[in-house]
């Protein structure tokens, strides 16, 4: 199997992060108080990017498929609460850790890789306990926004670009002002 | 030429370039695991967490379906993804000459917690644990399953960053209460 594939995609992935201060604690909280939204404009940014050259490489034939990921709500939703509990207090997130580790942080070099681990190796070994019951409550499978709402997906592509656009324009002059007023 | 090396040693670029340089490595991704897998990826990180941790997990029971077949032990794609990401960090920081081994984050977390490394330490375990035991719940991390899941247009990722953001501000109040 090849490595020089998926280390090159690790290589710009953790390189990005680090360029866009995701590997740093007050960037990650800072979100959550309203005060910074790197983190929001960060990640819109490559969701944009992303869906629209992954449905058009698709669609122009040039890839021949892409990944689905199936939609469980409840256990999307749930996953999310508790993920965001965790990020939002010790200012971290998976990637970033790994990120933040080449970046010389021992605090995610040792506990933070230390306690990834042991939250995998806790969720594995209870996986047969917990996952199948929260995951056969609604799950959805392999479904897609535009099936849902029964559009195109170049609509729904466009929606939220537009939504994208007009929400980074509010975030630039009305965050601005709450920041000045709220530094720690 | 000059410029761009300039660019490139920048400590911090706009959170909208790096992020669109994500989404990318995103398209990247997906052009790669066509051709190289025989099933296409995107982007994930929690993945490779639990492909590493595997052979602990059957060690201690030996049982385990989830290590034996879901997430297996190996260096598979995903870990070397991860590697890469630490690599992508520290190449970075070198070029920005912000490498540096500290203990501590560089501002805010000691204004609201303390100086105590042992305090911090313990929480960013703690958290870590969370977060990797939820996006095991829910299938993925913020670049998992929010960002992979976003760029294709599945439900859920907008579910999972609905309750990351719900959650995630509701802490941050809690946590920083007057100063929020």
């Amino acid at each position: 199997m090849t490595i020089i594939a998926p280390l090159f995609i690790g290589l710009l992935f953790g390189f990005f992060l680090h360029k866009g201060g995701m590997t740093r604690y007050h960037k990650i909280v800072n979100v959550f108080r309203f005060t910074d939204m790197a983190v929001l404009k960060f990640m819109m940014s490559s969701l944009v990017v992303g869906m629209i050259g992954i449905y058009l490489l698709t669609d122009l034939g040039i890839v021949p498929s892409m990944p689905i990921t199936p939609t469980y709500i409840v256990g999307n939703l749930f996953g999310g609460l508790l993920f965001g509990v965790g990020m939002a207090t010790a200012g971290v997130c998976a990637a970033p850790i790994a990120a933040g580790s080449g970046e010389g942080r021992l605090d995610y070099i040792i506990p933070g890789i230390l306690g990834m681990l042991s939250g995998a190796l806790l969720f594995g070994l209870t996986y047969n306990q917990v996952y199948p019951a929260i995951n056969k409550i609604a799950n959805s499978g392999a479904i897609t926004l535009p099936e849902v709402i029964d559009a195109s997906h170049w609509l729904v592509i466009g929606l939220f670009t537009a939504v994208t656009i007009v929400l980074f324009y509010i975030l630039e002059r009305a965050i601005r002002m709450r920041a000045d007023k709220t530094k720690v | 030429m000059n410029k761009f090396v300039a660019y490139l040693r920048q400590p911090e670029w706009s959170p909208y370039v790096a992020g669109s340089g994500l989404g990318f490595v995103i398209i990247i991704a997906l052009v790669l695991s066509n051709a190289l897998l025989p099933a296409p990826t995107l982007v994930g990180a929690s993945g490779a967490y639990e492909n590493l941790v595997a052979p602990i997990g059957t060690a201690i029971d030996p049982a385990n379906t989830y290590f034996k077949f879901i997430m297996p032990a190996g260096l598979t794609w995903a870990v070397w993804v991860l590697v890469g990401i630490f690599l992508g960090g520290l190449a970075s920081a070198l070029l920005s000459g912000t490498f540096k081994l500290r203990k501590m984050p560089d501002q805010q977390w000691e204004s609201v917690f303390g100086k105590s490394v042992v305090k911090r330490w313990v929480i960013v375990f703690l958290a870590a644990a969370l977060l990797e035991y939820a996006a095991g719940i829910a299938g993925g991390c913020t670049s998992g399953l929010a960002i992979s899941g976003g760029v294709v247009l599945a439900p859920a990722s907008f579910l999972f960053i609905a309750g990351m953001f719900a959650s995630g501000i509701v802490t941050a109040m809690v946590i920083y209460r007057k100063k929020y």
